[in-house]
């Protein structure tokens, strides 16, 4: 891992000194920071998980007191953390 | 539920990070990694804050070791104040390596106390509820099981394509089919 940043990091250099092209080195050093920050890459489950859902699937939780308590931020820092369990299979993943 | 976060921050008044944990990727899963991956999606949108950049190309100038854990919470930290409110999603807590989920909830315990526009949702099994209580004193638990009325909607739904292609299905079958999935369903 070191050795391909490093590897990118010369590249980069060497756009900067051959072509003084910053602004696609800006963009392409973005892309590094955010590759740094993480290598999870959540919104590819999230759009899978999009595509299989059901229409309609847990939108009873979004009417609950409960939720619209915690949705609201009334409820101060101690009302801060909504916690669902439930099951393999329940749906925890699906609700919308 | 992010989607739904997400209907109500078009207007940007709110920005939703979310995750999946999954005991497949357990080994990518560090807590520095999960922290990571809530500030890329808290930052990536605009542009990348001043204070990021300094300590990637820090980073860099040492060698790219990689940063620390409290590196990533302090940016983290700015990146919520920048923002008016911030909801963190966070799927499937208990596939998350045990001494991971100990560093995650501590470092979601330090978040609510001290970034107050903070919402946190998180699911998972219930054995991990215990842990929880520990953490957030105030936690909403809303417990989720299969929804009978979600189940049989689907399964009309999927049984109404079946029956246009399949000339053995008929209401005997059909009524047979969702009986016995109801009843698996119950043991959820």
């Amino acid at each position: 891992m070191a050795e391909t940043t490093n590897t990118l990091s010369f590249n980069n250099d060497n756009l900067n000194a051959h072509h003084g092209n910053i602004i696609s080195c800006s963009f392409d050093e973005d892309a590094q920071i955010l590759r740094w920050l993480s290598p999870l890459e959540p919104n590819n489950r999230h759009q899978s998980v999009r595509t299989d859902r059901f229409a309609g699937v847990g939108d009873w939780l979004l009417e609950t007191s409960e939720f619209r308590e915690w949705r609201g931020s009334e409820g101060g820092a101690d009302k801060a953390v909504l916690f669902c369990p439930g099951n393999p299979g329940a749906g925890k993943t699906y609700i919308r | 539920m992010i989607d739904s976060l997400c209907d109500q921050a078009l207007d940007g008044s709110i920005a939703v990070a979310g995750l999946y944990c999954d005991s497949l990727a357990q080994k990518e899963q560090t807590i520095n990694n999960i922290i990571g991956a809530i500030l890329k999606q808290l930052v990536g949108l605009g542009d990348i804050p001043h204070d990021v950049r300094k300590v990637f190309q820090m980073d860099r100038r040492f060698g790219g070791r990689g940063r620390r854990l409290g590196d990533s919470m302090r940016m983290l930290r700015t990146a919520i104040a920048s923002l008016p409110q911030v909801f963190i999603c966070i799927d499937a807590l208990d596939e998350c390596l045990p001494r991971y989920l100990r560093d995650l909830l501590e470092c979601l315990k330090d978040i609510v106390r001290e970034s107050p526009n903070t919402r946190i949702f998180l699911t998972g099994r219930p054995t991990i509820r215990g842990d929880f209580q520990r953490y957030f004193a105030g936690v909403v638990v809303i417990p989720i099981s299969p929804n009978m009325e979600d189940i049989r909607n689907y399964l009309d739904m999927r049984l109404d394509m079946d029956e246009e292609q399949d000339e053995a299905m008929d209401n005997d079958l059909r009524a047979d089919i969702v009986r016995t999935i109801i009843d698996k369903m119950s043991d959820v």
